[in-house]
């Protein structure tokens, strides 16, 4: 038997259309024939193969998708009940608590403007590595949790003045430029990261914007708030601040 | 197999197989956090953990969509030894050094393995043949796609201008070749000893 004739063979045998005589001799083969029976096996396992490789293609992408947006979802549940629990531990928050319904209090005589401290949500800094000798990363992680940012700022200028590009270390220097109230230091280090490239991007637009809040300049903030695009982890939360703002 | 129960969690195949939006975001907050610490506590992070499970998701749908995979043993243990072991391989791959486990202590039943080494097999034979795939000329990967895309080997015939006849003989030549580049690929003799 020629390749041709047997795999027109095979062809017919994975489409049902052999003849009885073939069904026969197909039969025969593979009893007297090991070589021929394992490659009809295999040969009708890459046509099933083939056939749903083909068939699923675009039901397997809609499923990837959908995936994909079930993990973010799932995500962002996660980072907000981390951030929940986050404020609600600690007992200086509290002390913190009361003097924000005081604040807020006499605000609301004033205007009903939405404050910094209703949005500002700080992240918790870790970037000393595992075995890593770096005193600076390990410092500047301890005054940066412990709210000393002042402390905070001169390890992270030192950790960047070795490692300029590294936008972990930028992020977080514009955030401690933030709480210290160093405005516009604080919106040459966000700019920079928003107009880059890195997975601050997002964040840094966010954080501008908060920034410009602090300093009650509107209409500076409702403009930032407007280009947090709706994959970012803090669009809801831009959302309800330009509610509330608008 | 053909004669055990099929477990409650089928639900979860299904699921996969419908694209059922409600029962997999169940899935993923059922059994992701698992998979999670365990692949950050062995040198992986969270995103990394996201991608494994992923994969794993999409490898049991293609399984079910075209082995008909049928669960007689619960989702979560054989889901979970599914990324854990995804994951060991790919530490195993980017590694030189040693890598020290943490391991936990799950009991695992005989039937969980049975179907986790399939699911492994499947895929390993899956990532074998489109590999071949590629390896095929041109003109075969054109016509196997047309073939397996249109269905009908008349209109294959007629989109490119052959006889019916000559396409389906074509066709059948193709196959063939692949089943051979199959056959002789190292690859295939060592899925065949896990058989």
């Amino acid at each position: 038997m020629t390749p041709e004739e047997k795999y027109e063979l095979f062809d017919k045998y994975c489409s049902n259309e052999l003849s009885e005589q073939e069904q026969q001799l197909v039969k025969q083969l593979m009893q007297e024939d090991v070589s021929f029976a394992d490659e009809l096996l295999l040969y009708q396992e890459v046509n099933t193969h083939l056939q749903t490789r083909f068939d699923v293609d675009h039901e397997q992408r809609e499923l990837e998708s959908n995936l994909n947006k079930i993990r973010n979802s799932y995500n962002n549940t996660i980072s907000s009940e981390k951030n929940t629990r986050i404020i609600r531990i600690p007992a200086w928050a509290y002390a913190v608590a009361a003097s924000v319904v005081i604040a807020f209090g006499v605000y609301f005589f004033d205007q009903k403007n939405p404050v910094y401290q209703d949005f500002a949500n700080i992240p918790e800094l870790s970037i000393a590595e595992r075995g890593s000798m770096e005193e600076d990363s390990k410092n500047a992680e301890n005054a940066f949790n412990s709210k000393k940012y002042q402390l905070a700022e001169g390890y992270l200028l030192s950790l960047l003045s070795k490692d300029k590009k590294n936008t972990k270390y930028q992020f977080y220097l514009g955030i401690t430029l933030l709480e210290q109230g160093k405005h516009a230091k604080a919106t040459d280090v966000f700019k920079q990261l928003y107009l880059g490239d890195s997975v601050f991007k997002y964040k840094a637009i966010w954080l501008e914007a908060l920034n410009q809040l602090k300093q009650k300049k509107y209409d500076k903030t409702i403009e930032l708030l407007k280009t947090v695009p709706e994959e970012a982890e803090d669009y809801e939360q831009a959302q309800q601040l330009l509610s509330a703002l608008s | 197999m053909a004669n055990t129960k099929i477990h409650a969690d089928q639900k979860y195949i299904e699921a996969l197989l419908r694209n059922d939006t409600l029962v997999l975001t169940e899935m993923y907050k059922k059994f992701a956090p698992k998979v999670i610490g365990y692949i950050k506590k062995n040198s992986g992070d969270e995103p990394v953990a996201q991608d494994i499970i992923q994969e794993v998701l999409i490898t049991i749908y293609k399984q079910a969509k075209e082995k008909g995979l049928q669960l007689t043993c619960p989702f979560d243990a054989y889901f979970f030894l599914l990324c854990k072991r995804r994951w060991l391989n790919e530490l195993k791959k980017n590694t030189d050094s040693l890598v020290t486990i943490n391991e936990e202590i799950v009991s695992i039943s005989d039937e969980s393995i049975h179907f986790v080494e399939e699911t492994e097999i499947f895929n390993a034979k899956h990532e074998l043949y489109s590999e071949m795939f590629d390896e095929l000329g041109k003109a075969c990967k054109e016509l196997l796609k047309a073939s397996f895309t249109i269905k009908s080997m008349e209109e294959v015939a007629s989109k490119l201008g052959q006889s019916y006849g000559y396409v389906r003989k074509k066709k059948s030549l193709c196959i063939g070749k692949l089943t051979q580049l199959i056959q002789n690929s190292p690859k295939f003799n060592q899925i065949k000893k896990l058989l």
